[in-house]
């Protein structure tokens, strides 16, 4: 079986090394390594594209020990890890149009709103709605602050996970 | 040691029961003989060389609400500041009310202290969120120990705890759940469902919350503690107004609710690091450390060496605050032997 993967390793000597030692260490053959120095993430890190081969075991196990070491991977065959983030807006959700909020949130790359609560209250400045969001791996702490800003120029009371 | 006590509510009755109750210990385990020289309030003064009587303080101040009845040694409409000019003693413990405005008074008698050499130890967040960077100068400027460890968490261990059994480490940001009479507040409301006002009320009769709330609620007894933080802990130069501050008075029960069906619960959070300084609701997980009951205080320091370190201790309480004073005091003692 096939796996590609892509790594974040940090801009450290070595850093490749060690994340390729337990591939071969584990039995899994590599079968290509894509290492662009020069193409960094937004966090700085350098993502690194890898294709091994072995058995299901075999590369279940290779995963958790890239794991193990701290190094993140990003993507697996293509299919990027997602984050999920909760967020909470209390205020006016009919009168300041949710549906826009959503619609604003689900255009950013990487974002997708995965479920939507609303309970109203009483009053209807009070009511509360629950925002369930998966996002791209690494880009949780800008789309906060964006959900924050927006939030509170629509007059919502925002809360958002620490 | 002799101390002189300017404020004499929770806190400072706290103190002088809690000095009373552990002489003999003190005087057994460190050599530290302390006796309470002078304590003043709105009123006036109780004034005594040779040591006042904590039980007879606490009586006056519980049946008259003036210090300055105290028999004997009672002194009518004197300031604390005449009183800090004229006494001997050896350190200020400063408990008055904490004033946001200005700081004042704490501020002029942790000053004059200071410049007449005397040590400081104060729970007061007014001049430390206000004007940190200058009472530290002041208590440089003549070797003059200066603590405050009661200012933030009450009983829970964090200041001295960055300070001392951290050291070495690069502490790069503090988070925490730091007003008891909110986290008391959300709690409630988590647990039983009811509205924010009838929770607040029930809070206020028990005398959790105070009669003008609006410190607690709007954040801004938080916000002062993280102010404190950063500046202390962080080596920040910060004071009240760098703060984003949003309270729990628009949190609501159905949004309570929401976060619940998502195994999330809702707290109000300081945050304190180089690039943010706020307080505000958050989402914490059920089951993390910041999933605290009733008044208890949190907090996790991020350090460089040992990673994430979290604190809980009681954040407020008459003794459990001043046992942070006393532990000032007794370190002040060890510094000086």
């Amino acid at each position: 079986m096939r796996l590609n993967l892509v790594l974040e390793l940090l801009d450290v000597p070595g850093q490749l090394l060690d994340a390729l030692d337990p591939i071969g260490k584990l039995g899994a053959n590599i079968v290509a390594v894509i290492h662009q120095r020069d193409v960094k993430t937004e966090r700085g890190t350098i993502p690194v594209h890898i294709s091994i081969e072995g058995d299901r075991e075999t590369l279940k196990r290779v995963l958790n020990a890239i794991e193990e070491m701290d190094i993140q991977i990003i993507e697996v065959d293509g299919v990027v890890k997602k984050e999920k983030l909760t967020t909470i807006l209390i205020g006016n959700i009919v009168d300041k149009d949710l549906k826009e909020t959503i619609k604003v949130l689900n255009i950013i790359k990487g974002v997708r709103v995965a479920d939507l609560n609303l309970k109203m209250s009483d009053n209807p400045e009070e009511s509360a709605s629950r925002i369930v969001i998966e996002a791209d791996y690494g880009i949780k702490k800008d789309l906060m602050r964006n959900i924050n800003k927006y939030g509170k120029s629509k007059g919502f009371l925002v809360i958002n996970e620490i | 040691m002799k101390l002189c006590i300017i404020g004499f509510g929770a806190v400072g009755k706290g103190v002088s029961k809690v000095v009373s109750m552990k002489k003999e210990m003190l005087i057994e385990k460190y050599g530290l003989d302390i006796s309470i020289v002078a304590v003043t309030d709105r009123s006036g003064a109780a004034i005594n060389p040779d040591g006042l009587d904590v039980e007879l303080l606490i009586e006056t101040k519980e049946k008259t609400g003036k210090i300055s009845d105290y028999p004997k040694y009672g002194v009518k409409k004197i300031s604390s500041e005449q009183v800090l000019n004229d006494i001997d003693y050896d350190c200020l413990i400063e408990v008055s009310p904490t004033n946001i405005d200005d700081g004042e008074p704490a501020r002029i008698h942790m000053l004059k202290a200071m410049k007449d050499g005397k040590d400081v130890v104060t729970s007061n967040k007014g001049p430390l969120s206000l004007n940190f960077g200058e009472l530290t100068k002041a208590a440089d400027s003549t070797n003059s120990q200066f603590k405050y460890e009661a200012s933030v968490g009450g009983a829970m261990p964090i200041i001295n705890f960055a300070h001392e059994t951290l050291a070495g480490n690069n502490i790069t940001s503090v988070l925490g759940i730091l007003n008891g009479t909110c986290n008391y507040i959300l709690s409630r409301m988590a647990n039983e469902g009811s509205s924010y006002l009838q929770t607040l009320n029930e809070a206020q009769e028990l005398g959790i919350a105070e009669t003008d709330p609006t410190q607690d609620v709007e954040g801004i007894d938080a916000a002062c503690k993280i102010v404190i933080l950063a500046n202390s802990v962080l080596n920040m130069d910060v004071s009240l107004k760098d703060v984003k501050v949003v309270g729990i008075s628009k949190i609501t029960p159905e949004s309570i609710e929401l976060a619940k069906k998502e195994g999330l619960l809702i707290k109000l959070i300081g945050v304190a690091s180089h690039d943010n300084l706020e307080v505000s609701p958050r989402l914490v997980r059920e089951g993390s450390p910041f999933a605290v009951d009733g008044t208890l205080n949190v907090a996790t320091l991020r350090t460089d060496l040992a990673d994430d370190v979290t604190v809980v201790g009681k954040g407020a309480g008459s003794i459990e605050t001043a046992s942070a004073i006393l532990s000032d005091i007794i370190s002040i003692w060890k510094a000086k032997t």
